[in-house]
């Protein structure tokens, strides 16, 4: 089986969600390879799970004001700040039989390939249940997957940089305001590359690469005509709209 | 006719958030299950809302366990970070307060 790697891009928000969705379709249908991509965020964004609610995750006031996005995901789990200066995102497209049918198998084993490129940085990452993996016991990546006629999309972000004061703007805390104290506790909780690894993120995406290539045939590629279209379509009709993001 | 509105958050020990969005009298008559779980197949969640709906709040835990646990083996659904207890938990807790 043959992979196609998309080198990183950078999109808004909408077409980043859109592109993943058009590629899980395209692969449902047999007409997409298998495919890796890493992608960034311009603007920033907060994406949320499929079931949580908007209004209650994120100030969209605030985000409204600092022009950063906001977008539900096709899949579960929660919601992350997606920082353009602070983080690099994957997404795995392939169908369940290459990785895995069972699922709590296929999310160790797509992270075991984030956890090989950290530790080309020398990083000691680990593998924590359900959808995290973590350093010292702080999380470094989170990770979400979604699965349909076959395929698995699985994507999640590695953190570079941590930008807390941001992160807690535009995310909501249950009645807490920001405060040192919260940041602090944050940071107990929460890493990133840039404080285990003297590299920039291009270093952190060249490694990450190496991780997810290693022992696989792939070749360098990009979106088809036929997906970009689709994916605009999904990032117009979908993902920008409030009755996807509001849904809950 | 005036409904009371609850609402609950349940973190799963080891597992994810739920939160219990409702609107009851005698009976659950518009219930919302929210939170950073994963559940697939994802549009399955409608399912086990609307199995829940006509419920009478007074139903026990262990049956609204029941009833979830039901939806979730007939329609092969795969929950993580959270459980058919746990909902049910986080639904008494919503029509309790």
């Amino acid at each position: 089986m043959r992979w196609r790697v998309i080198r990183l891009e950078v999109h808004d928000a909408y077409l980043n969600m859109g592109i993943d969705q058009a590629i899980m379709e395209g692969a449902e249908a047999g007409k997409s390879a298998p495919t890796i991509r890493f992608y960034k965020w311009m603007p920033s964004a907060v994406s949320i799970g499929r079931f949580q609610s908007m209004r209650e995750e994120v100030d969209i006031e605030k985000c409204m004001e600092l022009g950063i996005s906001y977008i539900r995901r096709v899949t579960g789990g929660g919601a992350v700040y997606h920082s353009n200066s602070g983080e690099i995102t994957y997404s795995v497209i392939a169908p369940t039989s290459i990785i895995s049918k069972d699922i709590r198998e296929s999310y160790r084993i797509v992270c075991g390939w984030v956890i090989d490129g950290l530790s080309k940085l020398g990083i000691n990452a680990s593998f924590a249940p359900i959808n995290d993996i973590v350093v010292d016991g702080k999380k470094i990546s989170g990770n979400a997957q979604t699965r349909s006629k076959g395929t698995i999309l699985q994507h999640g972000t590695i953190l570079y940089d941590l930008d807390i004061k941001t992160m807690f703007t535009v995310l909501r805390v249950s009645g807490e305001k920001i405060s040192d104290k919260m940041i602090k506790s944050v940071e107990e909780r929460v890493t990133c590359v840039k404080n285990y690894a003297d590299t920039d993120q291009e270093g952190l995406y060249e490694k990450l690469l190496e991780g997810f290539t290693a022992g696989k045939e792939f070749e360098f590629g990009s979106c088809t005509e036929e997906e970009m279209k689709r994916a605009e379509v999904l990032a117009k009709s979908v993902y920008s709209s409030d009755s996807w993001n509001f849904d809950r | 006719m005036l409904f009371l509105k609850g609402f609950a958050r349940f973190k799963v020990p080891g597992g994810k958030l739920i939160e219990v969005k409702l609107n009851y009298s005698n009976s659950i008559q518009s219930i919302q299950i929210l939170g950073d779980f994963f559940l697939y197949p994802e549009a399955s969640l409608k399912d086990i809302e609307n199995s829940l709906l006509n419920l009478k709040v007074n139903e026990s835990e262990e049956n609204i366990a029941r009833i979830v646990s039901n939806v979730v083996k007939n329609k092969s659904i795969t929950l993580m970070g959270i459980t058919p207890e746990a909902i049910a938990k986080t639904i008494k807790m919503a029509v309790d307060k």
